[in-house]
Protein backbone atom coordinates (compact mmCIF):
# COMPACT_ATOMS: atom_id res chain seq x y z
CA UNK A 1 0.00 0.00 0.00
CA UNK A 2 1.25 3.52 -0.61
CA UNK A 3 2.33 6.15 1.72
CA UNK A 4 -0.68 8.09 -0.11
CA UNK A 5 -3.16 5.19 0.98
CA UNK A 6 -1.95 5.11 4.58
CA UNK A 7 -0.95 8.43 5.81
CA UNK A 8 1.21 7.83 9.12
CA UNK A 9 -0.63 4.39 9.66
CA UNK A 10 1.64 1.34 9.27
CA UNK A 11 -0.41 -1.38 9.77
CA UNK A 12 -3.94 -2.74 11.36
CA UNK A 13 -2.51 -5.44 14.44
CA UNK A 14 -3.63 -7.73 16.69
CA UNK A 15 -3.91 -6.76 20.87
CA UNK A 16 -4.00 -10.74 21.05
CA UNK A 17 -0.97 -12.07 18.98
CA UNK A 18 0.62 -9.06 17.51
CA UNK A 19 0.17 -10.18 13.51
CA UNK A 20 -0.17 -7.67 11.35
CA UNK A 21 -3.21 -7.08 8.57
CA UNK A 22 -3.63 -4.42 5.40
CA UNK A 23 -5.30 -1.36 6.57
CA UNK A 24 -9.12 -2.45 5.26
CA UNK A 25 -11.98 -2.27 6.78
CA UNK A 26 -11.59 -5.61 9.35
CA UNK A 27 -11.83 -5.97 12.95
CA UNK A 28 -10.47 -9.17 14.33
CA UNK A 29 -7.02 -11.19 14.09
CA UNK A 30 -8.12 -14.31 11.63
CA UNK A 31 -6.10 -16.36 13.80
CA UNK A 32 -7.01 -15.80 17.25
CA UNK A 33 -10.23 -13.57 16.83
CA UNK A 34 -8.27 -10.95 18.61
CA UNK A 35 -9.53 -7.16 18.28
CA UNK A 36 -7.28 -5.48 15.62
CA UNK A 37 -5.67 -1.97 16.11
CA UNK A 38 -3.94 0.65 14.35
CA UNK A 39 -0.77 0.83 14.48
CA UNK A 40 1.31 3.85 13.31
CA UNK A 41 5.14 5.44 11.77
CA UNK A 42 5.91 7.30 15.37
CA UNK A 43 8.95 8.02 13.97
CA UNK A 44 7.47 10.26 11.08
CA UNK A 45 4.43 11.30 13.03
CA UNK A 46 7.82 12.61 15.55
CA UNK A 47 8.76 14.67 12.46
CA UNK A 48 5.65 16.47 11.30
CA UNK A 49 4.05 16.77 14.96
CA UNK A 50 5.40 19.59 17.02
CA UNK A 51 3.67 21.97 19.66
CA UNK A 52 4.08 24.68 17.19
CA UNK A 53 2.60 23.00 14.45
CA UNK A 54 -0.39 21.94 16.72
CA UNK A 55 -0.58 25.47 17.51
CA UNK A 56 -0.69 26.92 14.16
CA UNK A 57 -3.54 24.99 12.95
CA UNK A 58 -7.36 24.93 13.50
CA UNK A 59 -8.80 24.11 17.34
CA UNK A 60 -10.56 20.86 16.07
CA UNK A 61 -9.41 17.26 16.79
CA UNK A 62 -7.93 17.28 13.51
CA UNK A 63 -5.02 19.41 14.32
CA UNK A 64 -3.34 16.38 15.66
CA UNK A 65 -4.59 14.73 12.30
CA UNK A 66 -0.95 12.70 12.06
CA UNK A 67 -2.14 10.04 14.78
CA UNK A 68 -5.36 9.31 13.48
CA UNK A 69 -5.94 6.68 11.65
CA UNK A 70 -6.60 8.97 7.83
CA UNK A 71 -4.57 8.45 5.01
CA UNK A 72 -5.38 11.84 3.98
CA UNK A 73 -7.06 14.98 5.13
CA UNK A 74 -10.31 14.12 6.61
CA UNK A 75 -13.49 14.18 4.84
CA UNK A 76 -16.51 14.33 7.55
CA UNK A 77 -16.14 16.44 10.48
CA UNK A 78 -14.01 18.73 9.77
CA UNK A 79 -15.18 20.86 12.84
CA UNK A 80 -15.57 18.35 15.74
CA UNK A 81 -13.90 18.66 18.80
CA UNK A 82 -11.31 20.92 21.17
CA UNK A 83 -14.28 20.88 23.30
CA UNK A 84 -13.55 23.35 26.36
CA UNK A 85 -11.36 22.05 29.51
CA UNK A 86 -13.13 24.26 32.37
CA UNK A 87 -11.44 25.05 35.70
CA UNK A 88 -13.77 23.92 37.77
CA UNK A 89 -13.61 25.83 41.03
CA UNK A 90 -16.67 25.67 42.65
CA UNK A 91 -17.09 22.16 41.83
CA UNK A 92 -13.67 21.67 43.39
CA UNK A 93 -14.51 23.33 46.67
CA UNK A 94 -17.68 20.77 46.65
CA UNK A 95 -15.93 17.62 46.02
CA UNK A 96 -12.71 18.83 48.08
CA UNK A 97 -10.14 18.60 46.13
CA UNK A 98 -7.51 20.84 45.08
CA UNK A 99 -7.83 21.77 41.34
CA UNK A 100 -10.70 20.06 38.78
CA UNK A 101 -10.88 20.50 35.68
CA UNK A 102 -14.34 19.39 33.26
CA UNK A 103 -13.34 18.55 29.88
CA UNK A 104 -16.61 19.33 28.48
CA UNK A 105 -17.40 16.91 25.35
CA UNK A 106 -21.22 17.93 26.02
CA UNK A 107 -20.97 21.12 23.65
CA UNK A 108 -19.33 18.69 20.78
CA UNK A 109 -20.28 19.17 17.36
CA UNK A 110 -22.75 18.20 15.58
CA UNK A 111 -24.41 16.16 17.86
CA UNK A 112 -23.49 17.08 21.60
CA UNK A 113 -21.34 13.85 22.35
CA UNK A 114 -17.79 12.65 22.13
CA UNK A 115 -19.07 9.79 19.39
CA UNK A 116 -18.93 12.96 17.11
CA UNK A 117 -15.44 12.42 17.16
CA UNK A 118 -15.38 8.35 17.17
CA UNK A 119 -17.77 9.27 14.07
CA UNK A 120 -15.86 11.29 12.28
CA UNK A 121 -12.98 9.44 12.40
CA UNK A 122 -14.68 6.20 11.20
CA UNK A 123 -16.85 7.96 8.67
CA UNK A 124 -13.54 9.33 6.64
CA UNK A 125 -12.20 6.35 6.87
CA UNK A 126 -15.14 5.12 4.80
CA UNK A 127 -14.89 7.64 2.32
CA UNK A 128 -11.28 6.59 1.61
CA UNK A 129 -11.75 3.01 1.87
CA UNK A 130 -14.67 3.39 -1.22
CA UNK A 131 -17.97 3.08 1.27
CA UNK A 132 -21.33 4.79 0.06
CA UNK A 133 -23.21 3.42 2.97
CA UNK A 134 -22.56 3.52 6.82
CA UNK A 135 -24.00 1.90 9.51
CA UNK A 136 -24.27 1.49 13.47
CA UNK A 137 -26.28 -0.50 16.11
CA UNK A 138 -26.73 2.06 18.85
CA UNK A 139 -29.11 2.80 21.46
CA UNK A 140 -28.45 7.13 21.32
CA UNK A 141 -25.38 9.15 21.10
CA UNK A 142 -23.75 6.83 18.31
CA UNK A 143 -26.61 6.58 16.63
CA UNK A 144 -27.35 10.59 16.49
CA UNK A 145 -23.55 10.86 15.21
CA UNK A 146 -23.57 8.48 12.66
CA UNK A 147 -26.75 9.86 11.35
CA UNK A 148 -26.24 13.41 11.47
CA UNK A 149 -22.30 12.90 9.87
CA UNK A 150 -23.60 10.74 7.17
CA UNK A 151 -26.14 13.33 6.19
CA UNK A 152 -23.68 15.71 5.92
CA UNK A 153 -21.15 13.64 3.97
CA UNK A 154 -23.95 12.76 1.25
CA UNK A 155 -23.29 9.20 3.21
CA UNK A 156 -26.21 6.30 3.30
CA UNK A 157 -27.06 5.21 6.88
CA UNK A 158 -28.60 2.72 8.13
CA UNK A 159 -29.25 2.92 12.48
CA UNK A 160 -30.28 -0.09 14.24
CA UNK A 161 -31.99 -0.02 17.52
CA UNK A 162 -33.84 -2.28 20.14
CA UNK A 163 -37.64 -1.48 19.52
CA UNK A 164 -38.05 -0.53 22.99
CA UNK A 165 -36.02 2.86 22.70
CA UNK A 166 -38.02 6.21 23.52
CA UNK A 167 -39.43 7.74 20.94
CA UNK A 168 -37.24 10.65 21.74
CA UNK A 169 -33.98 9.08 20.97
CA UNK A 170 -35.37 7.61 17.63
CA UNK A 171 -36.62 10.92 16.58
CA UNK A 172 -32.91 12.71 17.22
CA UNK A 173 -31.82 10.04 14.47
CA UNK A 174 -34.81 9.95 11.83
CA UNK A 175 -34.94 13.58 11.33
CA UNK A 176 -31.24 13.52 9.47
CA UNK A 177 -32.76 10.96 7.09
CA UNK A 178 -30.98 8.10 8.43
CA UNK A 179 -32.78 4.50 7.71
CA UNK A 180 -34.17 3.56 11.33
CA UNK A 181 -34.30 0.04 11.82
CA UNK A 182 -36.25 -1.35 14.73
CA UNK A 183 -35.28 -4.76 16.31
CA UNK A 184 -37.33 -6.59 17.93
CA UNK A 185 -36.01 -8.96 20.65
CA UNK A 186 -33.81 -9.39 23.41
CA UNK A 187 -30.70 -7.74 23.57
CA UNK A 188 -28.36 -10.38 23.04
CA UNK A 189 -30.40 -11.77 19.81
CA UNK A 190 -30.39 -8.04 18.23
CA UNK A 191 -26.70 -7.80 18.85
CA UNK A 192 -25.84 -10.75 17.03
CA UNK A 193 -28.12 -9.86 14.31
CA UNK A 194 -26.27 -6.91 14.01
CA UNK A 195 -22.92 -8.34 13.96
CA UNK A 196 -24.28 -10.54 11.11
CA UNK A 197 -25.85 -7.92 8.82
CA UNK A 198 -22.36 -6.15 9.31
CA UNK A 199 -20.68 -9.40 8.27
CA UNK A 200 -22.86 -9.47 5.22
CA UNK A 201 -23.80 -6.16 3.43
CA UNK A 202 -19.94 -5.03 2.86
CA UNK A 203 -21.22 -1.74 4.60
CA UNK A 204 -18.94 0.52 6.94
CA UNK A 205 -20.45 -0.83 9.91
CA UNK A 206 -18.78 1.92 12.50
CA UNK A 207 -18.95 -0.22 15.54
CA UNK A 208 -17.87 -3.14 13.82
CA UNK A 209 -15.79 -3.67 10.50
CA UNK A 210 -14.48 0.00 11.04
CA UNK A 211 -13.76 -0.55 14.68
CA UNK A 212 -10.36 0.19 14.63
CA UNK A 213 -10.34 3.34 13.18
CA UNK A 214 -13.68 4.14 14.84
CA UNK A 215 -12.10 3.88 18.32
CA UNK A 216 -8.98 5.67 17.87
CA UNK A 217 -11.14 8.99 17.51
CA UNK A 218 -11.17 8.69 21.46
CA UNK A 219 -7.57 9.04 21.62
CA UNK A 220 -8.80 12.90 20.45
CA UNK A 221 -10.16 13.86 23.72
CA UNK A 222 -6.62 12.90 25.42
CA UNK A 223 -4.40 15.12 23.44
CA UNK A 224 -6.87 17.99 23.97
CA UNK A 225 -6.43 17.84 27.54
CA UNK A 226 -3.01 17.25 27.31
CA UNK A 227 -2.91 20.59 25.36
CA UNK A 228 -5.11 22.31 27.03
CA UNK A 229 -3.80 21.83 30.78
CA UNK A 230 -0.46 23.52 29.21
CA UNK A 231 1.40 20.59 27.66
CA UNK A 232 0.86 18.68 31.03
CA UNK A 233 -0.94 14.95 31.66
CA UNK A 234 -3.25 15.51 34.48
CA UNK A 235 -2.55 13.22 37.64
CA UNK A 236 -6.08 12.02 37.54
CA UNK A 237 -8.70 11.44 35.01
CA UNK A 238 -11.96 10.25 35.45
CA UNK A 239 -13.48 8.40 32.72
CA UNK A 240 -17.02 6.85 32.11
CA UNK A 241 -16.95 3.15 31.16
CA UNK A 242 -19.44 1.77 28.91
CA UNK A 243 -17.44 -0.66 26.46
CA UNK A 244 -14.48 0.55 28.28
CA UNK A 245 -12.54 1.03 25.19
CA UNK A 246 -12.62 5.33 25.63
CA UNK A 247 -10.41 4.89 29.08
CA UNK A 248 -8.38 2.29 26.99
CA UNK A 249 -8.22 5.42 24.37
CA UNK A 250 -7.19 7.60 27.07
CA UNK A 251 -4.64 5.87 27.96
CA UNK A 252 -2.67 5.70 24.49
CA UNK A 253 -3.20 9.19 23.79
CA UNK A 254 -1.52 10.09 26.79
CA UNK A 255 1.15 7.48 26.29
CA UNK A 256 1.64 8.82 22.60
CA UNK A 257 2.19 12.44 23.53
CA UNK A 258 4.82 11.00 26.22
CA UNK A 259 6.45 8.89 23.27
CA UNK A 260 6.52 12.19 20.88
CA UNK A 261 8.27 14.14 23.54
CA UNK A 262 5.12 16.61 23.17
CA UNK A 263 4.67 16.04 27.17
CA UNK A 264 7.02 15.30 30.46
CA UNK A 265 6.58 11.78 31.27
CA UNK A 266 4.48 12.51 34.82
CA UNK A 267 2.53 9.82 36.37
CA UNK A 268 -1.36 9.79 34.89
CA UNK A 269 -3.94 7.65 36.86
CA UNK A 270 -7.13 7.02 34.52
CA UNK A 271 -9.72 6.15 36.95
CA UNK A 272 -12.98 4.20 35.59
CA UNK A 273 -16.33 5.07 36.41
CA UNK A 274 -19.56 3.13 35.95
CA UNK A 275 -23.46 2.93 37.83
CA UNK A 276 -23.99 0.66 39.77
CA UNK A 277 -26.65 -0.89 38.15
CA UNK A 278 -23.84 -1.91 35.24
CA UNK A 279 -21.01 -2.52 36.55
CA UNK A 280 -18.79 -5.25 35.57
CA UNK A 281 -15.75 -3.41 34.86
CA UNK A 282 -15.55 -1.50 38.13
CA UNK A 283 -16.90 -4.63 40.28
CA UNK A 284 -14.08 -6.55 38.77
CA UNK A 285 -11.67 -3.80 39.58
CA UNK A 286 -12.71 -3.52 43.24
CA UNK A 287 -12.53 -7.06 43.44
CA UNK A 288 -9.08 -7.15 42.08
CA UNK A 289 -9.39 -9.63 38.95
CA UNK A 290 -8.35 -9.40 35.49
CA UNK A 291 -11.71 -10.12 34.07
CA UNK A 292 -15.22 -9.23 34.43
CA UNK A 293 -18.26 -11.36 34.58
CA UNK A 294 -21.32 -10.50 32.68
CA UNK A 295 -24.14 -8.45 33.66
CA UNK A 296 -27.61 -7.88 32.87
CA UNK A 297 -27.90 -3.98 32.74
CA UNK A 298 -30.46 -1.66 34.56
CA UNK A 299 -29.85 1.75 35.29
CA UNK A 300 -30.60 5.22 34.68
CA UNK A 301 -27.08 5.35 32.58
CA UNK A 302 -28.52 4.37 29.22
CA UNK A 303 -25.43 5.01 27.43
CA UNK A 304 -23.25 3.38 29.63
CA UNK A 305 -25.75 0.12 30.05
CA UNK A 306 -23.58 -2.84 28.04
CA UNK A 307 -23.13 -5.69 30.17
CA UNK A 308 -20.53 -7.38 28.40
CA UNK A 309 -17.63 -5.01 27.75
CA UNK A 310 -15.91 -5.59 25.06
CA UNK A 311 -12.56 -3.50 26.51
CA UNK A 312 -13.42 -4.28 29.75
CA UNK A 313 -10.19 -6.41 29.99
CA UNK A 314 -8.00 -3.83 28.76
CA UNK A 315 -9.71 -1.57 30.86
CA UNK A 316 -9.15 -3.38 33.78
CA UNK A 317 -5.19 -3.76 32.77
CA UNK A 318 -4.57 -0.10 32.25
CA UNK A 319 -6.30 0.60 35.86
CA UNK A 320 -4.13 -1.95 37.17
CA UNK A 321 -1.08 -0.25 35.02
CA UNK A 322 -1.59 3.26 36.48
CA UNK A 323 -2.64 2.54 39.71
CA UNK A 324 -5.82 3.53 39.35
CA UNK A 325 -9.25 2.88 40.68
CA UNK A 326 -12.84 2.48 39.67
CA UNK A 327 -16.04 2.83 41.77
CA UNK A 328 -19.58 2.63 40.73
CA UNK A 329 -22.63 4.99 41.42
CA UNK A 330 -26.38 4.46 42.15
CA UNK A 331 -29.29 6.05 39.97
CA UNK A 332 -30.13 8.38 43.23
CA UNK A 333 -26.49 9.50 42.97
CA UNK A 334 -26.40 10.24 39.60
CA UNK A 335 -28.86 12.42 39.59
CA UNK A 336 -27.36 14.14 42.56
CA UNK A 337 -24.58 14.39 40.51
CA UNK A 338 -26.03 15.93 37.54
CA UNK A 339 -27.68 18.06 39.60
CA UNK A 340 -24.28 19.56 41.34
CA UNK A 341 -22.39 19.36 38.15
CA UNK A 342 -24.78 22.21 37.13
CA UNK A 343 -25.45 24.06 40.28
CA UNK A 344 -21.48 24.31 40.66
CA UNK A 345 -20.47 24.63 36.84
CA UNK A 346 -23.44 25.47 35.15
CA UNK A 347 -23.08 22.19 32.60
CA UNK A 348 -25.42 20.31 32.25
CA UNK A 349 -24.80 16.52 31.74
CA UNK A 350 -26.09 13.51 30.17
CA UNK A 351 -26.53 10.30 33.01
CA UNK A 352 -22.88 9.20 31.87
CA UNK A 353 -21.60 12.62 33.19
CA UNK A 354 -23.51 12.15 36.16
CA UNK A 355 -21.44 8.85 36.68
CA UNK A 356 -18.05 10.33 36.36
CA UNK A 357 -18.86 13.29 38.97
CA UNK A 358 -20.49 10.95 41.31
CA UNK A 359 -17.52 8.34 41.10
CA UNK A 360 -15.21 11.31 41.45
CA UNK A 361 -16.77 12.73 44.42
CA UNK A 362 -16.28 9.08 45.70
CA UNK A 363 -12.76 8.82 45.01
CA UNK A 364 -11.73 11.89 46.52
CA UNK A 365 -13.92 10.77 49.71
CA UNK A 366 -11.85 7.81 49.94
CA UNK A 367 -8.59 9.24 49.30
CA UNK A 368 -7.99 7.17 46.21
CA UNK A 369 -8.12 10.43 44.47
CA UNK A 370 -5.67 12.67 46.91
CA UNK A 371 -7.61 16.25 47.98
CA UNK A 372 -3.73 17.98 47.07
CA UNK A 373 -4.27 16.70 43.58
CA UNK A 374 -4.69 17.74 40.57
CA UNK A 375 -7.99 16.08 38.45
CA UNK A 376 -9.70 16.06 34.90
CA UNK A 377 -13.41 15.01 34.57
CA UNK A 378 -14.72 13.32 31.03
CA UNK A 379 -18.04 14.96 30.48
CA UNK A 380 -19.34 13.14 27.54
CA UNK A 381 -22.61 14.18 26.76
CA UNK A 382 -25.50 16.40 26.81
CA UNK A 383 -28.34 16.74 29.73
CA UNK A 384 -30.67 17.46 27.39
CA UNK A 385 -30.59 14.05 25.26
CA UNK A 386 -31.81 11.92 29.18
CA UNK A 387 -34.23 14.65 30.43
CA UNK A 388 -36.32 11.63 31.55
CA UNK A 389 -33.54 10.43 34.00
CA UNK A 390 -34.08 13.67 35.67
CA UNK A 391 -37.36 14.52 35.36
CA UNK A 392 -39.24 15.15 38.41
CA UNK A 393 -36.03 15.47 40.57
CA UNK A 394 -35.01 19.17 40.32
CA UNK A 395 -38.36 20.98 42.27
CA UNK A 396 -41.09 23.21 40.50
CA UNK A 397 -41.41 26.03 39.57
CA UNK A 398 -43.19 28.62 42.11
CA UNK A 399 -46.58 29.63 40.11
CA UNK A 400 -47.50 33.22 40.45
CA UNK A 401 -50.17 35.69 39.09
CA UNK A 402 -49.71 38.59 36.82
CA UNK A 403 -49.20 40.67 39.96
CA UNK A 404 -45.61 42.78 41.57
CA UNK A 405 -47.36 42.49 45.27
CA UNK A 406 -47.66 38.84 44.53
CA UNK A 407 -43.91 38.03 43.81
CA UNK A 408 -42.71 40.27 46.13
CA UNK A 409 -44.70 38.53 48.51
CA UNK A 410 -43.14 35.34 47.72
CA UNK A 411 -39.66 36.70 47.44
CA UNK A 412 -39.93 37.58 51.24
CA UNK A 413 -41.28 34.25 51.94
CA UNK A 414 -38.60 32.87 50.85
CA UNK A 415 -35.97 35.07 52.06
CA UNK A 416 -37.79 34.20 55.69
CA UNK A 417 -37.37 30.63 54.54
CA UNK A 418 -33.66 30.76 54.17
CA UNK A 419 -33.12 32.96 57.01
CA UNK B 1 -34.61 2.26 1.36
CA UNK B 2 -34.08 -0.17 -2.29
CA UNK B 3 -30.83 -1.87 -2.44
CA UNK B 4 -29.83 -2.29 -6.08
CA UNK B 5 -27.69 -5.51 -5.90
CA UNK B 6 -29.81 -8.62 -6.01
CA UNK B 7 -29.14 -11.29 -3.05
CA UNK B 8 -29.34 -14.48 -2.53
CA UNK B 9 -32.15 -14.85 0.33
CA UNK B 10 -30.77 -16.77 3.79
CA UNK B 11 -32.72 -19.94 3.90
CA UNK B 12 -32.55 -22.94 6.88
CA UNK B 13 -29.84 -24.77 5.17
CA UNK B 14 -27.60 -21.25 4.25
CA UNK B 15 -24.19 -22.54 5.08
CA UNK B 16 -23.33 -20.62 8.23
CA UNK B 17 -19.80 -19.78 10.14
CA UNK B 18 -20.59 -17.59 13.35
CA UNK B 19 -17.44 -16.41 15.51
CA UNK B 20 -18.69 -16.14 19.62
CA UNK B 21 -17.07 -15.32 22.50
CA UNK B 22 -18.23 -18.00 25.48
CA UNK B 23 -18.36 -16.80 28.93
CA UNK B 24 -19.46 -19.17 31.87
CA UNK B 25 -20.43 -19.53 35.56
CA UNK B 26 -18.02 -22.36 37.36
CA UNK B 27 -20.86 -24.55 37.72
CA UNK B 28 -20.81 -25.14 34.04
CA UNK B 29 -16.61 -25.62 34.13
CA UNK B 30 -17.60 -29.48 34.25
CA UNK B 31 -19.62 -29.94 31.91
CA UNK B 32 -18.06 -30.92 28.31
CA UNK B 33 -21.03 -28.52 26.79
CA UNK B 34 -18.82 -27.96 23.64
CA UNK B 35 -18.45 -31.64 22.78
CA UNK B 36 -22.09 -32.10 23.61
CA UNK B 37 -22.59 -28.37 21.08
CA UNK B 38 -21.05 -30.95 18.27
CA UNK B 39 -23.17 -34.11 19.21
CA UNK B 40 -26.56 -32.71 19.44
CA UNK B 41 -26.47 -29.92 16.38
CA UNK B 42 -24.78 -30.63 12.98
CA UNK B 43 -22.07 -27.94 13.62
CA UNK B 44 -18.66 -27.89 13.66
CA UNK B 45 -16.96 -26.73 16.74
CA UNK B 46 -13.58 -24.84 16.56
CA UNK B 47 -11.97 -23.01 20.02
CA UNK B 48 -9.18 -20.48 18.90
CA UNK B 49 -8.51 -19.06 22.43
CA UNK B 50 -9.89 -20.08 25.95
CA UNK B 51 -9.19 -19.12 29.38
CA UNK B 52 -10.80 -21.21 31.89
CA UNK B 53 -9.71 -20.22 36.17
CA UNK B 54 -12.23 -21.89 38.98
CA UNK B 55 -14.19 -18.61 38.38
CA UNK B 56 -14.75 -17.96 34.79
CA UNK B 57 -14.82 -20.22 31.28
CA UNK B 58 -14.03 -17.73 28.65
CA UNK B 59 -13.95 -19.45 25.00
CA UNK B 60 -13.80 -17.77 21.66
CA UNK B 61 -15.32 -20.79 19.27
CA UNK B 62 -15.92 -20.72 15.79
CA UNK B 63 -19.29 -22.73 14.76
CA UNK B 64 -19.91 -23.65 11.19
CA UNK B 65 -23.06 -25.64 9.69
CA UNK B 66 -26.31 -25.00 8.39
CA UNK B 67 -27.78 -21.37 9.57
CA UNK B 68 -30.80 -23.37 11.68
CA UNK B 69 -28.73 -25.82 13.50
CA UNK B 70 -26.07 -22.71 14.36
CA UNK B 71 -28.91 -20.87 15.51
CA UNK B 72 -30.44 -23.96 17.27
CA UNK B 73 -26.50 -25.05 19.00
CA UNK B 74 -26.25 -21.09 20.06
CA UNK B 75 -30.00 -21.00 21.85
CA UNK B 76 -29.42 -24.25 23.39
CA UNK B 77 -25.73 -23.14 24.62
CA UNK B 78 -27.72 -19.78 26.37
CA UNK B 79 -30.53 -22.06 27.95
CA UNK B 80 -27.31 -24.25 29.90
CA UNK B 81 -26.36 -20.88 31.15
CA UNK B 82 -23.40 -19.65 28.98
CA UNK B 83 -23.26 -16.02 27.62
CA UNK B 84 -22.71 -16.05 24.11
CA UNK B 85 -21.62 -12.79 22.21
CA UNK B 86 -20.37 -12.59 18.67
CA UNK B 87 -16.66 -12.16 18.81
CA UNK B 88 -16.96 -8.32 18.01
CA UNK B 89 -18.83 -8.15 21.41
CA UNK B 90 -21.30 -5.43 22.56
CA UNK B 91 -22.24 -4.48 19.27
CA UNK B 92 -25.02 -2.13 20.30
CA UNK B 93 -23.38 0.84 21.21
CA UNK B 94 -24.84 4.03 23.88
Amino acid sequence: MSEKHQGFMKALKCRECGREYPLAATHVCEFDFGPLEVAYDYERIKKSLTRAAIESRPKTMWRYRELLPVAQEPTVGQQVGFTPLIKADRLAKKLGIRELWVKNDAVNYPTLSFKDRVVSVALSRAKELGFKTVACASTGNLANSVAAQAASAGLKSFVFIPSDLEQGKILNSLIYGANVICIKGHYDEVNRLCAEIAGKFGWAFVNVNMRPYYAEGSKSLAYEIAEQLGWRLPQHTIVPMASGSLLTKIHKGYQEFVKLGLVPDTEARLHGAQATGCSPISTAQKAGLDFFKPVKPDTIAKSLAIGTPADGFYALKVMRETSAAADDVSDDEIRDAIRLLAETEGIFAETAGGVTVGVAKKLIASGKIPRDSSAVICVTGNGLKTLDAVQGHCGKPREIKPSLREFEALLTQEEKANA
Amino acid sequence: MATKSIRKPTTSKTPEQQRLWLMYPSRLIQKPFIWEVGQKFKVITNIRQCSVTDEIGIVCLELDGPRDEVKAAIRWMEKQGVNVEPVEIGVIAG
